[in-house]
């Protein structure tokens, strides 16, 4: 610590603190204009001059670090002088249209002006004159406004990643703008505008519509779109969110949001959003009340009970949804129906991946803090770009490639292509064999240490690959070496594992390769999550073979503090495949949908809607109408992520508070809906809030045991909980084909080159929740099928090309994008909108190991039209 | 879209890259030799150009154009088969190069960043290009011309076609 | 004249390897090698008093000193060759001339701090001087003066000349850095000063060409041969580029200290066509104005900061009677606003704010206001901006209406000036030739 004098006060403060800082603690403000929290200082503005003793010239107190003995003064006649002389230097150019300018009210330039005083205006020539830029979808351009403070470029470099903007030019000639003048054409994740001090960047969304006195309220929440789990903060005027914005510092995401969590609120105000219940009569939807469609949906259970066996009835439940919704769908079937058929679309990925790395390195592993993935020195990354998935988790890769990590992706790059040491980008359904090069690569340079005898078995049963499979990844064995060398000298490495490592090839193979680089490296290992609950809802026991917290499915029963015992049914549960293929077998009469479109979510699009079309009864609850509820026997509208409290679980296993913003609501919270079903049916319990179904939750399950409600609030409650005996330990595990590697088929000497088509992932759009954003669909308005050039020109194709593309499944007309990182023989197609969609043109097998889901028949044809 | 003569300078500029690249420890400082070299070959450094060098040394475009836009000798639009580098800075001003400047203005139509019509002269206002002994002095292309009088001036300029 | 940088450049082969190993050159840097150690030439260096030519006048022994204990490995060996100060024009000759000089300086730097990698940062508006380096440091490596195994003691440095774009600015050493990273050519905080973290965050000499060029004296006469060369407070040559209205312009080798009048009269010829002197710049643009009376001063660092201006970059710009105070430091001012790198606000906003006024001023559209505005401006742009830019800006333009305040003020009264136009003095063409010429094309 270092003591100092701060306007006569005695102060102490860090070594490495500056004057600024230093002041701040002691209570004394000094004005900044350019200096932001969070980015490097930079002492542009020149408005926190200060005065040291001993020092002829005034100092930044942003850039100045405190010393032994320093006196400084913040606020001396000539001091105020000189930040009134940097005022009117700022006001000479820019123009006094605060009545029209977004800003006014927060602006900094505006509230730094009124406290120094005004400039005389003196200024006797003319001022710069940009006009306003209103050719971006998301961003509006002032530049006219602009003070270049750069905090913008910094964030948009330093904090985001992205460099998506710079300054240009030089002097009074500065300017702010991205490569193509007139669109960012970025990754629109809007941090700039988080930092922009005056009104030079703004949001379109709220473009003359928006003064910051119009600001309700302002409620912090969880962000509703992917895993991360970000802190973000309703500002509210009514029902309506006038902007989801961030705060610098505070969250996982330390005040960054990306492009979904900053404009695609606006799904919520969507025309399709379900405003009433709907049951169908004679084919079709017809609007009735909530008593009616309740009453409806519980005599025909009743029905479908009284005739069936429970294990007749089944759930899917929903990573868009609470904690509290899913504990609460869960009981429905398990508790009060009496059966374990309860699954989501996280089995597609995210559960067997969790599933699969607990066993084999105990339950620890997957529970990791995102932001500790910042200090790695080495990242591996296979199985999706994560800057797609889970944009905010990417920049932290991007953040640690920064300060010296080295970085491995294997796959498509997408955002982290210029933060990459090797790209292992290789041929789809060759993935398998660079991972082996590199496990045995790892295994020869690093040894066995012999914690975990059953992955080193297997790790020694792994063959080399010849010459020949080599050559087929298209990835030179060079790059792979010094990969290897790279990642057997890392001492805090992390590993990434995405949804797409699972969907080609032998899932169990390849999630055990890079469980095995894990291993071998000791890193830290991080599941995507593209829903931002899935982690939560296996948590609540939304899976059929463990109940909530985890412990797998007993007969047994579970007493409550209220002296209620619950009984844990004895059959197998149907997980999401067997559940569709229960349909259409016939056992599986009826089904409860809640917040998942099935139809649209899962490939091969014509059995689910078979399946679902054989069900005798089909509920559905959800914000839209879409094509799931096209089957729904009843309808029922929910309450959308705004308008609802609850806690969420993240990808790396933190409980956060998902706070209502909306005080009303078109539909209706889904555990209150669930609840009084399930009340309906025989279950006893009363619950006047979403706590309250919290702690049943919490005597239900072994792992949220010793939590504190009251202990979610203030960045959240990490894993495991408080609880202890919950911290199970490696097991053996099952790899298929483990000494086998891809076939290395020879060319076909005739007929059209065949591609694999694989679906995107995009950043604009994660489902069925962002083609409802009109914010997201402006910057990513329609389906595309995506080639790397090389591909292109054997295929004679250019960009903007409209094709037909076609695979067993059928075929769909689409336009080219041509991007660089699309690996050989692969076609990425949307995987967003209804009528060009990846999923209607794919199948999938379930694998027996893992029990998720790969891809089939996605050989596909491209032509011209 | 890219023709064969475009495609031949996109690889000859690739190799020289990863030739630049050995000079330098990290692979971002390549940026200015990458850029001076993309002028040689392009001509000047429009939008496609600078794409190119963003692909290649790993800096996004946004950034190469704000190191590009920095400096201002780099050529970002199209110039004359000749440019003149006048310079104006006072030591050739007392020198009377305000005159020649005048002078250029009247005879070729040529003012500050502007080209010819025919497109043989293009003119630059320098600030002090270090030949204030022999002022005023310019540079066309890549030579020096010193003591500029209205009749030398003339003289040296109709030797470039 | 001394004859310690400019030795031999009579030769017209003066730039090639084989007449610079004749002339003696190259014996430093074996001197160095065989019989110094890094430490021995880091302290002579400081012994010399050798202070930085690049315009700070900082100690070069005490920065290298800096780096050397300095941990952090490597180390990087910049040499400053982005002359842009207005009326410089020494390094040219010196790397037209004499670039082996300037290697031979910059090796043994390297020796002395362990150095395995230098860089020449050359002004884009020296096409030539770069052929003429790159031509040089291969002949250096071929005699093996440079690469792996520097005359064979399994010394490395390797060597690469690095061309600006057009930026005075990049002259200042944080922001030549930012140029030579790859990044705009911005100024950076300090500290952390080069020394200790400059490019790629490794500790960095940033010397000016001039500076190393008399290294090689140093080692191979001693530190105390140096110090008997100029004043005990400012040893050794100094390169004083001459310029404007002396009979006999160009580069001066004189001992610090050297009396301004005794390099007008004595050594320039004297002013051009007998007329009256108006005043000197004496430092290069960015130093302050001195009138006639102050011109006996000897030039060194101590005695021009104590007439209020700086030896800076040795350009000394001698005026005349007949040139326009104002129309000169309208140039000057378009000059730093040209050139502002817009980071902080006084020196973005200011530079041209005192420009438009100035020009208002010249063509005789301002009043006395305007010119009290002018100077609160430039006192409000002073001692507030991020680097010495915007700050040399104000100085000398504070400098100039003190000393010559009648002359702004005849502008701004009178609306004309009152010298004649200075094209007069280009005395080929008249006003009225020039009316009369006829488009070309």
């Amino acid at each position: 610590m270092v003591k100092l004098k701060i306007n006569g006060q005695e102060v102490e403060a860090g070594r490495d603190s500056s004057i600024l800082y230093a002041a701040k603690a002691a209570g004394i403000t000094i004005p900044t204009l350019c200096h932001i929290k969070g980015l490097e200082p930079y002492g542009g503005c020149r408005m926190c001059l200060v005065e040291i003793e001993g020092v002829s010239r005034l100092q930044t107190a942003c850039t100045t670090k405190v010393n032994e003995g320093m006196s400084v003064l913040t606020e001396t006649d000539e001091i105020n002088k000189a930040r009134k002389a940097m005022l009117e230097f700022l006001l000479i150019n820019h123009p006094l249209d605060c009545p029209v300018c977004d800003k006014a009210g927060e602006c900094l330039l505006q509230d730094e002006a009124a406290r120094y005083g005004a400039s005389e205006g003196r200024f006797a020539e003319g001022k710069r004159v940009h006009p306003e830029n209103l050719n971006d979808p998301f961003i509006v351009r002032n530049m006219q406004r602009c003070i270049l403070c750069t905090r913008c470029t910094r964030m948009c470099g330093e904090g985001q990643g992205a460099y998506a903007i710079s300054v240009t030019g030089r002097g009074a000639h500065s300017f702010v703008e991205p490569f193509s003048h007139d669109k960012y054409n970025c990754e629109y994740c809007g941090n700039c505008l988080t930092v922009c001090p005056v009104g030079a960047i703004m949001s379109r969304l709220h473009r003359h519509n928006y003064r910051p006195w119009y600001v309700e309220k302002e409620v912090e929440t969880v962000c509703g779109f992917c895993g991360v789990g970000c802190t973000t903060y309703l500002q509210m005027r009514g029902t309506t969110i006038i902007r989801t914005q961030p705060m610098l510092g505070t969250g996982v995401n330390k005040g960054l949001l990306c492009a979904r969590g900053r404009f695609g609120y606006d799904y919520i105000e969507s025309e399709s959003r379900l405003k009433t219940p709907m049951i169908r009569v004679n084919g079709v939807l017809e609007p009735v009340s909530w008593e009616k469609a309740l009453q409806y949906i519980v005599t025909r259970l009743k029905e479908v009970k009284s005739q069936h066996p429970p294990k007749a009835i089944a759930a899917v439940a929903s990573g868009m949804c609470s904690n509290e919704d899913n504990y609460m769908l869960q009981k429905l079937i398990r508790f009060v129906i009496g059966s374990n058929n309860i699954d989501s679309t996280a089995r597609l990925a995210y559960a067997p991946s969790k599933t699969y790395i607990e066993k084999i390195f105990g339950a620890a592993a997957t529970a990791n803090v995102i932001a500790d993935i910042e200090k790695a020195d080495g990242v591996f990354v296979a199985g999706g770009d994560p800057t797609a998935i889970n944009p905010v988790l990417g920049v932290q890769i991007r953040s640690a490639w920064r300060h010296g990590a080295k970085v491995v992706v294997s796959g498509q790059p997408g955002g982290l292509g210029n933060f990459i040491n090797y790209s292992l980008n290789s041929v789809p359904h060759h993935e398998e064999t660079v991972l082996n090069t590199i496990v045995i690569g790892l295994a020869e340079m690093k040894g066995y240490s012999g914690t975990n005898p059953y992955i080193e078995k297997k790790i020694k049963a792994l063959r080399v690959p010849c010459e020949p499979e080599l050559k087929a990844t298209g990835v030179t064995l060079e790059s792979m070496e010094e990969a290897i060398d790279d990642l057997s000298r890392l001492k805090k490495p992390v590993v990434v594992i995405g949804p797409a490592l699972l969907q080609s090839g032998i899932p169990s193979k390849n999630l055990f390769l890079v469980a095995a680089i894990a291993y071998l490296t000791d890193a830290r290992i991080y599941l995507l999550s593209k829903k931002p609950n899935y982690r939560g809802l296996i948590d609540m026991g939304c899976v059929p073979d463990a109940i909530a917290g985890g412990l797998p499915v007993r007969p047994g029963q579970i007493k409550l503090k209220n002296s209620v015992t619950m009984s844990v049914p004895a059959d197998k549960g149907l997980n999401l495949f067997e559940m569709i293929e229960g349909a259409l077998s016939g056992g599986l009469k009826a089904l409860y949908v809640l917040g998942e479109n099935l139809v649209f979510n899962l490939p091969d699009r014509e059995k689910t809607e078979k399946a679902l079309s054989s069900l005798d009864l089909l509920i559905v609850q959800d914000i839209f109408t879409n094509e799931t509820t096209r089957h729904a026997h009843v309808v029922l509208p929910a309450a959308a992520w705004s308008e609802k409290d609850g806690t969420m679980t993240n990808l790396g296993g933190r409980i956060q508070f998902l706070r209502k913003g909306a005080s009303d609501s078109v539909g209706r919270s889904e555990w209150r809906v669930i609840a009084e079903i399930a009340k309906a049916l025989g279950m006893n319990e009363t619950y006047r809030d979403s706590k309250e179904v919290w702690e049943e939750m919490t005597q239900v399950s072994v792992l949220h045991a010793a939590s504190d409600y009251e202990d979610i609030k203030d960045g959240g409650l990490m894993w495991p909980y408080g609880s202890v005996q919950f911290q199970g330990g490696a097991e053996d595990f099952e790899v298929e084909g483990i000494g086998i590697l891809p076939e290395v088929k020879s060319e076909p000497c005739e007929g059209p080159l065949k591609l694999y088509l694989l679906p995107e992932r995009s950043l604009f759009h994660s489902g069925s929740t962002t083609r409802k954003s009109r914010a997201l669909l402006s910057v990513s308005p329609e389906p595309y099928l995506s080639l790397n050039p090389e591909e292109a020109l054997r295929l004679g194709l250019n960009d903007s090309d409209t094709v037909r593309v076609r695979t067993s499944r059928g075929s769909a007309v689409v336009t080219i994008k041509i991007i660089m990182d699309v690996p050989e023989r692969a076609a990425i197609l949307s995987n967003t909108f209804e009528k060009v969609n990846f999923n209607s043109l794919a199948g999938y097998s379930v694998d027996p190991v893992l029990n998720c889901m790969a891809l089939t028949d996605n050989e596909a044809v491209i032509e011209l039209i | 879209m890219i023709t064969a003569a475009i495609a031949d300078k996109n690889a000859i500029l690739k190799d020289k890259i990863k030739e630049l690249k050995r000079l330098y420890p990290q692979t971002r400082s390549v940026l200015l030799p990458a850029l001076h070299a993309a002028e040689d070959l392009y001509g000047w450094l429009g939008d496609d150009a600078l794409e190119q060098v963003s692909m290649l040394t790993g800096v996004t475009t946004a950034e190469v154009k704000g190191v590009v836009s920095f400096y201002s000798l780099f050529k970002t639009k199209p110039h004359g088969r000749h440019v003149i580098y006048l310079c104006t800075n006072i030591a050739c001003l007392i020198m009377g190069a305000d005159t020649l400047e005048e002078y250029l203005q009247k005879t070729y139509r040529l003012s500050n960043g502007e080209t010819t019509a025919d497109g043989r002269f293009s003119l630059v206002i320098m600030e002090c290009i270090g030949a204030c002994d022999r002022a005023p002095a310019m540079l066309v292309n890549d030579d020096w011309h010193f003591n500029l009088t209205m009749e030398n001036i003339k003289e040296i300029l109709e030797s470039y076609k | 004249m001394a004859n310690v940088l400019l030795k031999n450049i009579e030769n017209p082969n003066s730039h090639r390897i084989d007449e610079y190993v004749k002339a003696g050159g190259y014996f430093a840097l074996e001197h160095a090698i065989n019989e110094m150690t890094p430490k021995d030439i880091v302290d002579d260096i400081r012994k010399s008093g050798l202070r930085g030519r690049g315009g700070a006048g900082f100690s070069t022994g005490m920065k290298w000193q800096f780096a050397s204990l300095d941990p952090k490995f490597p180390k990087y060996i910049v040499c400053n060759a982005d002359e842009g100060e207005p009326g410089t024009f020494k390094d040219r000759v010196l790397l037209e001339r004499n670039p082996h000089r300037l290697i031979e300086g910059m090796v043994i730097t390297a020796y002395a701090l362990q150095s395995i990698r230098g860089y020449i940062y050359v002004r884009a508006e020296y096409p030539h001087v770069e052929k003429i380096l790159n031509e040089a440091i291969k002949e250096a490596y071929d005699k093996g003066f440079l690469g792996d195994d520097i005359m064979s003691k399994h010394f490395r440095f390797n060597l690469s000349v690095h061309r600006g774009a057009g930026a005075y600015i990049c002259g200042e050493e944080t922001a030549l850095i930012n140029s030579l990273e790859g990044r705009r050519g911005e100024p950076r905080i300090k500290p952390p000063f080069p020394v200790n973290s400059g490019a790629w965050s490794k500790p960095t000499i940033v010397n000016n060409v001039e500076t190393y060029a008399n290294i090689p004296y140093i080692i191979e006469t001693s530190p105390k041969a140096y110090t008997f060369l100029g004043t005990k407070d400012a040893p050794g040559t100094k390169l004083f580029c001459v310029s404007g209205a002396v009979n006999k312009p160009g580069v001066y080798e004189l001992e610090l200290g050297t009396p301004l009048r005794e390099i007008i009269y004595d050594h320039c010829g004297g002013i051009r066509g007998g007329r009256a002197l108006k005043g000197v710049i004496p430092g290069g643009l960015s130093t302050s104005i001195l009138t006639p009376d102050k011109i006996d001063c000897p030039m060194d660092f101590a005695n021009l900061a104590k007439r209020g201006s700086m030896l800076g970059s040795g350009a000394i710009i001698v005026l005349d009677d007949t040139m326009c105070i104002v129309k000169i430091y309208e140039r000057a001012m378009r000059f730093f606003e040209h050139e502002s790198c817009g980071k902080c606000t006084p020196c973005r906003e200011g530079t041209g704010w005192m420009r438009t006024i100035l020009s208002r001023i010249e063509k005789g559209l301002a009043d006395m206001e305007d010119l009290a505005t002018l100077e609160d401006v430039a006192a409000n742009v002073a001692g507030k901006t991020f680097c010495p830019l915007g700050e040399g800006a104000a100085h000398v333009l504070l400098a100039v209406i003190k000393s010559y305040r009648g002359e702004f003020e005849y502008h701004v009264k009178y609306k004309k000036c009152e010298v004649a136009d200075p094209s007069q003095k280009w005395e080929h063409i008249s006003e009225g030739e020039l009316d009369r010429l006829e488009p070309i094309v």
